[in-house]
């Protein structure tokens, strides 16, 4: 049976990408968090994932680290973050060394390769870079776990309502795209259409497929339309309904992680400036050196340590009952 | 007061021919429940749209149309919108966004409503319809059941005066199809709603309405109470194609001409009521028609005595198999449980099979493992006496084996019927004159030269499923297998679909469908497979099949049941109740 | 019911001042604090929003345009096609038929529906594949391509019997396409690269990207192309039916 085999490895593909949803998505989570105001949450990730960006200061770049994978760790539990960090740490290695082979500059030689220096500096700034990297990539990944879609579809529709609905339709039609795909695909196998194994029939079969795909969906969603229209789409004034409101743990929170980057900002912009050629200066201890240590180890690590409250708050609340 | 009156209504489309609608009028009351009903493509559909101002097609439009004494194009956008709700067929297709909460926001949003009056009427519509356990789901995870009911609630969280429905149950299994008819009748007469319903599936409706309108051709032909439309009909036109979708007890009614035999009388509508009507107009002297087939004369009661006068000679011995299916064990992954659970099922060559059961029992799956794109991971399974595994690369669909799936459509690629059927062709490397006598065939066999030239999409469903089966029917296969294929499709349609089964029969091809359809597969079939968690667990003539069982089985069989043996369709008893009479 | 029109358009009113005064007053605003505040180091985050500012022209004016439900659905199913194909041919390394399907759907249906499909496409993958701060870039690219798409679509030349056509109908139109398609989306996204890896944005070192990517951009270009002629002709027949059949997208 050539064909069976095949047809599973088409549904293989597909059950990679259903997967990945799952995880990306759809799986309950029970995380804080994930239960903050969705502005929040885009002011909070996304603002992390900025500081880190504009800097290369070690100590910075080591607290925002720290504080992401935590806050991952939290978030997926340690089983997939060891996982993760299986791949993102060579990555990390790779990225630091790579520098160094490109740039020369720095005083302190360690050795000669190719009969160019290899300078500690050169090491140091490589290594500054990946962290960064890293760091802003483990950011979003907390990012994309707790900003689900309807969350991204609230954001939309305050400001550009027909695009978040957009958004929204388009959410509900690729998982109806996806079962449809399988349909059409498996009905076109039993009519033994390109179903032989060879790569191009493999391939040329998924054009098929998709090219019907489009067919039906074009055709079906003239219905979705109508259904639409008969429910008042088109009226003037449409609004957006908010499922998430404001709640006064919401507005604290709100304004404390707006304090803290504006501290940890103008800690940043008047200190914990960093040098690295040609000699490494920078961990220093001035007032807004420390500030913005201060100001990075708050807000970092502010998202981990709310989750590993919560957990330490049921544990005892358990206890209890 | 009536809420819609219709006057003089015609309806021609842009660039058509001909009327769709032609002097149509109608006056529906406040409050009424009325059904509408006719065959495909006599306007129904053209009539409901033209009802609901944002869905009124483009087109000629003499007459009038009011709503509450305003005509319908003139009425505000907004009344419109909120007032008239429309609720299509196709449960998936009007589903708008992905959440079940957000598409019940859909229509309050349309009208610009504050998040906290959208909140209140949410949550009222939620707890009516019992949609709280389901509230947060994406909408792609509900059932179909679930999905139609989210699109009413959809439709009635705007507060409508008049609701339309455009043959909204024929998409789902009987029993969410029941829910749903029962959830119609709760918002009649609990909220006094006006409900306009086209249906085919008229079992259940018919009882619960209190007005039926009959369409013929682009007209109205009959405007009356649901008891007096049988006998109407019968004086207005006994061979219309509606007839044979009426329900049973009017149809018995109906063929035996009433109590008197001259259409007097008042009409069953209920299994209850026809009964009454039997037991009170007829005897049971003779009571099956094995006897009287036998002989002619009152028959010993023996459940044994030899029956299938129109299915298998008894002596299956010498019969060949055409699949052979044993323990077999079927999942969809090693972490799910067992859709194939052990099942054994013997398929003879040249019958017709129906397999019925539960709605996500694993009915298609047994399909699609027939039909190879499943593979059984335990068990037996050979075709035509060969492993299913001796098939080699497309060998098993050249000659052998072809799958109808649910949804026709996707069969499609090309834009006209025939190119979609020249590439089949293709695939076989015929001739062009092959090609082209092949293709002729296979039309005049279905019907369907004239749909060639036609855009696949712009069929109805009869049409499409039959150009679908002809594109399989040109890989010439033995053994043909069909899923639901009364699925969405009228009465007439139904007999026309099950002509054709006949005739594949007659060539010699075997034909297994899976179906929900207990009325068809009664009339049709000649054994009927139940499936049940994963097994085949009884097998069986139609009316054996049928009268054994109890609550899975045709309103026939459910109206006859000890006063006739074994019959399972309304023709049986009609042919029951005249020998009777004769006798 | 008056009253709620009144101060329902008012507050619509409120909204149509209000993103202006947003995207084109206080996201710069912020941007030359950023400036200031970091100075060399914010080039990255800088590039990440111009690229979204880029494309908030397109959505504003998407916002303000009175759609039919017709027209939303089929911009809606384009979207939704682009992110499956992303799904099917995930197991190809490289193919990605969005580009494609973007380039299509612009040549049917205009450039400002090519936008919205491009930059929308981004947004819903990413919502499956993760997003990051190569989201703004992916956006904007693949607006961009089906902006341009739309453009040229519309440029025609003779035809064989005389008439003219679309120029985008030609052969070779198409693999320019695709050619450019993968070089623009590859060099959009190794200006990310640059600066995330740089810091700054320096020249040899953004040619250096762009040389290491070349492979990359090979594969891109080649599949896109596949795609475009495989796809195109079969989907814009699809699209050109639809469009004839329920009157949408034909006044530009």
């Amino acid at each position: 049976m050539r064909k069976t085999k095949e047809s599973k490895g088409n549904k293989g593909d597909l059950d990679f990408a259903e997967k990945r949803t799952a995880n990306a998505l759809y799986k309950k989570r029970a995380g804080v968090t994930e239960s903050f105001h969705p502005v929040i949450l885009l002011v909070y990730f996304v603002g992390m994932a900025a500081v880190t960006m504009v800097t290369l200061h070690p100590v910075l770049l080591g607290v925002s680290f720290i504080g992401a994978v935590f806050c991952t760790g939290m978030l997926t539990g340690m089983r997939k973050l060891l996982k993760s960090l299986a791949y993102s740490i060579p990555m990390l290695a790779v990225i630091a060394v790579i520098n160094p082979m490109f740039v020369h500059k720095g005083e302190t030689i360690l050795f000669f390769y190719n009969n160019n220096p290899v300078t500690l500096e050169a090491i140091l700034y490589g290594a500054a870079a990946a962290l960064m990297i890293v760091a802003v990539f483990y950011w979003f990944k907390c990012y994309s776990i707790v900003m689900t879609s309807d969350k991204v579809i609230y954001l939309f529709g305050r400001i550009l309502p027909r695009l978040s609905l957009v958004l929204s339709m388009t959410l509900g039609f690729v998982p109806k795209l996806k079962k449809q795909y399988k349909k059409i695909s498996a009905a076109q196998k039993s009519m033994g259409m390109y179903a032989s194994n060879s790569v191009t029939d493999r391939v040329l079969s998924r054009f098929r497929v998709l090219s019907a795909l489009v067919g039906w969906a074009l055709e079906s969603s003239v219905e979705t339309a109508d259904s639409m229209s008969a429910k008042g789409y088109g009226l003037r004034g449409r609004s957006s309904y908010a499922t998430y409101s404001w709640t006064r743990r919401d507005l604290f929170i709100l304004v404390f992680v707006l304090l803290a980057l504006g501290v940890l900002t103008a800690g940043m912009s008047l200190g914990a400036g960093v040098g690295f050629y040609p000699a490494f200066k920078g961990i220093s201890a001035g007032l807004w050196d420390i500030v913005a240590y201060a100001g990075i180890a708050v807000l970092g690590l502010f998202a981990g340590l709310m989750e590993l409250w919560e957990n330490i708050k049921w544990r005892l609340f358990v206890s209890k009952v | 007061m009536a809420i819609i009156r219709i006057e003089g209504l015609s309806f021609k489309y842009n660039g058509a021919q001909e009327f769709a609608l032609s002097n149509v009028d109608l006056e529906i009351e406040r409050g009424g429940f009325v059904v509408v009903c006719g065959e495909s493509g006599c306007g129904k559909s053209t009539l409901l749209k033209l009802l609901k101002k944002q869905l009124a097609p483009k087109g000629e439009r003499p007459g009038k149309i009011l709503y509450d004494g305003v005509e319908i194009q003139s009425l505000d956008e907004r009344t419109a919108a909120c007032d008239i709700g429309f609720v299509m067929q196709n449960p998936e297709n009007q589903i708008v966004t992905d959440k079940v909460w957000h598409e019940l926001a859909f229509g309050l949003e349309s009208l610009g409503e504050g998040s906290g009056a959208i909140r209140r009427k949410v949550a009222e519509i939620s707890g009516y319809f019992g949609i709280n356990d389901w509230y947060r789901k994406r909408t792609d995870e509900l059932s179909g059941g679930q999905k139609q009911l989210l699109n009413l609630a959809s439709v009635m969280v705007m507060q409508p005066k008049v609701l339309i429905l455009d043959e909204p149950t024929s998409q789902l299994d009987p029993i969410a199809a029941s829910e749903f008819i029962a959830t119609l009748k709760k918002l009649n007469s609990e909220l006094g709603l006006t409900i306009i319903l086209a249906e085919h599936r008229l079992e259940e409706v018919f009882p619960i309405a209190d007005k039926v309108v009959v369409m013929n051709k682009a007209g109205v032909l009959l405007y009356d109470e649901p008891k007096k439309i049988g006998g109407l009909l019968r004086e207005a036109d006994p061979e219309h194609k509606m007839q044979f979708g009426l329900p049973t007890a009017v149809r018995v009614f109906k063929d035996l001409g009433g109590v008197d035999g001259g259409g007097k009388g008042e009409c069953p509508l209920t299994v209850r009521d026809g009964r009454e009507y039997l037991e009170r107009n007829f005897t049971n002297g003779i009571k099956s028609l094995d006897g009287l087939n036998a002989a002619g004369k009152p028959p010993n009661n023996s459940r044994d005595a030899a029956g299938d006068s129109k299915t298998i000679p008894k002596n299956d011995a010498g019969r060949e198999y055409a699949v052979e299916i044993g323990e077999a064990f079927f999942r969809y992954e090693r972490s799910l449980p067992d859709v194939l659970d052990g099942l054994s099922l013997d398929i003879y060559d040249n019958e017709f099979l129906c397999i019925l059961g539960a709605n996500g029992a694993g009915k298609t799956t047994l399909l699609n493992v027939i039909g190879g794109v499943n593979r059984l991971y335990r068990g037996r399974l050979r075709i035509y006496g060969k492993k299913i595994k001796e098939y080699l690369g497309v060998s098993l669909y050249r000659h052998n084996v072809a799958y109808l799936p649910q949804n026709p459509q996707i069969l499609f690629i090309k834009s006209d019927v025939e190119d979609d059927l020249k590439e089949v062709a293709k695939l076989l490397k015929l001739s062009k004159e092959e090609t082209e006598s092949k293709i002729n065939a296979v039309c005049a066999e279905l019907n369907i030269a004239h749909l060639l030239k036609k855009h696949p999409y712009d069929l109805s469903g009869g049409e499409q499923q039959k150009a679908a089966l002809a594109k399989l029917l040109l890989l010439e296969p033995r053994l043909i297998l069909l899923d639901e294929p009364t699925k969405g499709i009228d009465a007439y349609s139904k007999r026309v679909l099950a002509g054709i089964l006949a005739g594949l029969k007659k060539n010699g091809k075997t034909v297994v469908t899976v179906t929900h359809d207990v009325e068809f597969a009664a009339e049709y079939a000649d054994r009927c497979a139940m499936f049940f968690d994963g097994k085949i667990v009884s097998l069986d003539t139609p009316e054996r099949f049928f009268s054994e069982n109890n609550y899975y089985t045709t309103s026939a069989s459910r109206m006859s049941r000890g006063f006739y043996d074994r019959a399972v369709t309304a023709a049986q008893i009609v042919e029951l109740c005249r020998a009777n009479r004769g006798a | 019911m008056e009253e709620q029109e009144k101060s329902l358009s008012r507050r619509q009113k409120v909204k149509r001042v209000l993103t202006p005064v947003v995207f084109f007053v206080l996201i710069p605003l912020l941007l030359a604090l950023g400036v200031w505040a970091f100075g060399d180091r914010s080039y990255n985050l800088i590039a990440a929003a111009v690229a979204l500012l880029a494309c908030v022209p397109f959505f504003v004016s998407f916002e303000r345009r009175q759609k039919t439900s017709r027209e939303i659905m089929v911009i809606a199913v384009m979207t939704g096609i682009s992110v499956l194909g992303r799904f099917v041919f995930a197991p190809l390394p490289g193919f990605k038929p969005v580009t494609a399907v973007v380039i299509i759907a612009a040549i049917s249906l205009g450039g400002e529906a090519g936008f919205i499909i491009g930059a929308l496409s981004a947004i819903v993958s990413n919502i499956y594949f993760g997003q990051g701060p190569w989201t703004p870039f992916q956006m904007f690219s693949w607006g961009a391509l089906g902006f341009l798409a739309g453009l040229a679509a519309k440029i025609t030349v003779p035809d064989k019997e005389g008439g003219r056509i679309s120029v985008m109908e030609k052969r070779w139109a198409l693999i320019v396409a695709g050619i450019v398609g993968g070089a623009l989306y590859s060099m959009l996204m190794d200006v990310w690269t640059v600066l995330a890896a740089e810091g700054t944005f320096g020249l040899p070192r953004y040619w250096a990207a762009v040389a290491a990517a070349l492979p990359w951009v090979i594969v891109y270009a080649a599949s896109n192309i596949v795609f475009l002629l495989l796809l195109t002709k079969p989907f814009v027949k699809k699209l050109e039916r639809i469009k004839i059949k329920y009157e949408i997208f034909t006044i530009k």
